[in-house]
């Protein structure tokens, strides 16, 4: 671990958070144009992200400052661990598991910052939020567990340099197809998008766990959700999608995902938050659990394709 | 009350100003029929977010705080709570004859007449109501004045409290709320 | 509709004391009451059908230095509506509370304290404030209250160079 590893992973960070803020900007252009306007400029993200920051800001208890600051940092170090296109910033240190409990740090400090302004609705949004994540992780872990058994690895690029040669055959959403329906359907779930968006519902609980944030936090919080996208999106692609074999390739299929998420919420409306659970626990955990069967004892769409 | 027009900003003051000139995110106070012609701005006939413009969950997140009709003396008190929560820079904009000075309410018993007597009004939009066509004009002509640092409402607010709060507590009396639900 | 009504007139009218009673539309119909026998009047009403009480509020006929107290009952069944009219004096204006034959009139009685003064016995919170907040003259809508004047002495009015008046109907 030399200083270029660290000089590689601000690289990393900063080129993640560009991409997927102006990924963001075309993306509320594309939601203007489903909607029939005309919509922002392509980089409004940009200009939104700096605005706030550039506000007065006001606190609530140094537990509100500093969740922010532990959710800023635990996603920006997870960020450094995401393997993009069989680059790493940190070799060998990309493991699913790194990755997923350097999440969680992130997800705490937001629960713990929103919890700490005071305000009801900020709880109702972070019980929420975490009720949410609780859906969807048990069958997407169910699957990703699936994938560590059959490859034999935890390493991302690893999985996701397996999947690579044959084309879309390759690809593990294609291979083992219900499992590639649970990690998409697990990825609105993450993304928070509709129709698992109950939890920042803004008409209805004065978007959730944001309720109290204004200037800079907001501004922060905004990097926050960019980057995170940034993570969970690479996870599904890389896992399901078969990542991609240069920076180009990775760039395109990534947009075309987030993309594709992004169009298909558009047009849902909003779950409750216990039917989102219900949904979860009916359609895409049986789709696991029948996934991680026929790979653990029939052994399709492990090695053998054709 | 004449806003001063003098340009002193230094560099900072005015690379923010742009960045909050091109991305207004507002907070509507629905207090008349004003708020019913903002849908139709906001939706596929008028677009506001070609502007950079959209609406925001509470007053802590917005930049703009629009008045959109008559303000009773008791939802004058909520919209004084909800301006002091907004962060700095902050804007008002007023909507209709109602604000300016009082409309065909103007002497009734609970309706302001003059709303810049108690907060800074940046802007006013006359008419009764002004449609999406005025609401857009307005909003462009608020992005021009934020650009010029014109939009000096909040700073004017900060410097002159006293005499704000005095007409507020001449009109309201109390500006804390008392009511069953604060209590 | 037009003989059920008249039915039901005739079938109030028997049972109760009624001094006048006045069609209004084909769904509504009014009886004026003595003040002493709203109750029992409601009571009975609430009884044969008219179980939702739609408004109860005032009219300040100062002219006969009275105060009128409306309740306005629905009945669902038969698409009525009845509007119960009494007097009572406008000098301390004062009035029996009725929450225990309708409970939904305790937010009425507090409006009509507000609005008008009259004061409810038996209403324990007919003196909270409800729309008002921290009102100091005499109620708004009495007739011998001035809005203009309040509304002057309240309400910094803008200077105006000149003042624009339309014309109604050719009148200035």
């Amino acid at each position: 671990m030399t200083v270029m590893n660290f000089v590689y992973g601000f690289i990393v960070l900063l080129a993640a958070f560009i991409f997927q803020t102006a990924l963001t900007g075309v993306n509320r252009k594309v939601t203007a144009r489903i909607q029939k306007r005309y919509g922002p400029r392509w980089y409004q993200q940009f200009l939104d992200i700096f605005k706030a920051l550039r506000k007065g800001s006001i606190t609530h208890g140094w537990v509100f400052d500093f969740g922010v600051i532990m959710a800023l940092g635990g996603i920006m170090a997870t960020v450094i661990f995401i393997p993009v296109a069989g680059f790493e910033a940190f070799p060998n240190m990309d493991n699913v598991f790194v990755i997923s409990y350097l999440l969680a740090v992130g997800m705490l400090g937001m629960a713990m910052s929103a919890a700490g302004s005071g305000n009801p609705w900020a709880s109702i949004g972070v019980s929420r939020a975490l009720t949410n994540m609780v859906a969807y992780d048990v069958p997407l872990m169910i699957v990703i567990f699936t994938l560590i058994f059959a490859f034999d690895t935890a390493s991302v690029s690893e999985i996701a340099a397996m999947q690579q040669g044959m084309g879309v055959l390759g690809w593990n959403a294609v291979r083992m197809p219900l499992g590639g329906i649970v990690a998409f359907i697990a990825l609105f779930g993450m993304l928070g998008k509709k129709p698992f968006d109950s939890f920042i519902a803004p008409a209805e609980i004065a978007s959730g766990p944001m309720v109290e944030y204004g200037g800079k936090h907001l501004g922060f919080m905004f990097i926050l959700h960019e980057l995170m996208t940034f993570i969970e999106v690479s996870l599904i692609l890389s896992l399901f999608f078969g990542g991609g074999s240069s920076i180009l390739v990775y760039a395109i299929k990534y947009a075309i995902l987030y993309t594709l998420v992004n169009i298909i919420s558009q047009v849902m409306p909003r779950f409750k938050i216990d039917q989102a659970v219900k949904f979860f626990y009916r359609v895409p955990l049986v789709f696991a659990i029948i996934q991680g069967l026929v790979v653990i004892f029939l052994g399709w769409g492990v090695s053998v394709w054709f | 009350m004449v806003l001063e027009n003098q340009d002193n900003r230094n560099l900072w003051e005015k690379i923010g100003d742009f960045f909050s000139a091109n991305s207004i995110w507002m907070k509507w106070y629905c207090t008349g029929c004003g708020a019913i012609e903002l849908p139709p701005t906001m939706t596929s006939r008028f677009d506001m977010e070609r502007l950079g413009m959209g609406p925001m969950a509470t007053p802590r997140q917005a930049d703009v705080l629009l008045i959109t009709g008559y303000l009773s003396s008791k939802t004058l008190r909520r919209v004084i709570y909800s301006y002091e929560q907004m962060q700095d820079p902050k804007y008002i904009v007023a909507f209709g004859s109602c604000t300016i000075n009082g409309g065909i309410y103007y002497d009734s018993y609970a309706t302001i007449n003059q709303l810049d007597k108690y907060i800074p009004v940046d802007l006013y939009i006359a008419g009764c109501m002004p449609r999406p066509e005025g609401i857009m004009n307005a909003f462009a002509d608020l992005i021009t004045m934020i650009k010029k640092g014109q939009a000096n409402g909040w700073r004017h607010y900060q410097e002159n409290y006293e005499w704000y709060k005095q007409n507020q507590l001449d009109s309201l009396k109390e500006v804390i709320i008392h009511d069953e639900f604060h209590e | 509709m037009m003989n059920s009504m008249n039915n039901i007139i005739k079938q109030i009218d028997d049972v109760l004391t009624i001094t006048n009673s006045e069609i209004i539309t084909n769904r509504q119909f009014a009886i004026d009451i003595n003040s002493g026998d709203v109750h029992q009047s409601l009571a009975y009403l609430k009884s044969i059908g008219f179980t939702q009480l739609s408004i109860l509020t005032c009219i300040d006929l100062i002219a006969n230095n009275e105060f009128q107290l409306i309740y306005i009952l629905n009945n669902w069944e038969l698409g009525l509506f009845v509007i119960v009219r009494t007097i009572i004096p406008r000098d301390n204006p004062a009035f029996v509370t009725i929450i225990n034959i309708f409970p939904g009139a305790k937010y009425y009685e507090r409006e009509v304290h507000e609005f008008f003064g009259v004061t409810f016995e038996g209403n324990d919170s007919y003196s909270k404030p409800l729309l008002l907040e921290i009102w100091d003259d005499i109620p708004p809508l009495r007739k011998d209250f001035d809005p203009q004047v309040y509304s002057d002495s309240k309400f910094p009015k803008r200077d105006l160079d000149k003042i624009y008046r339309s014309k109604i109907g050719g009148v200035d």
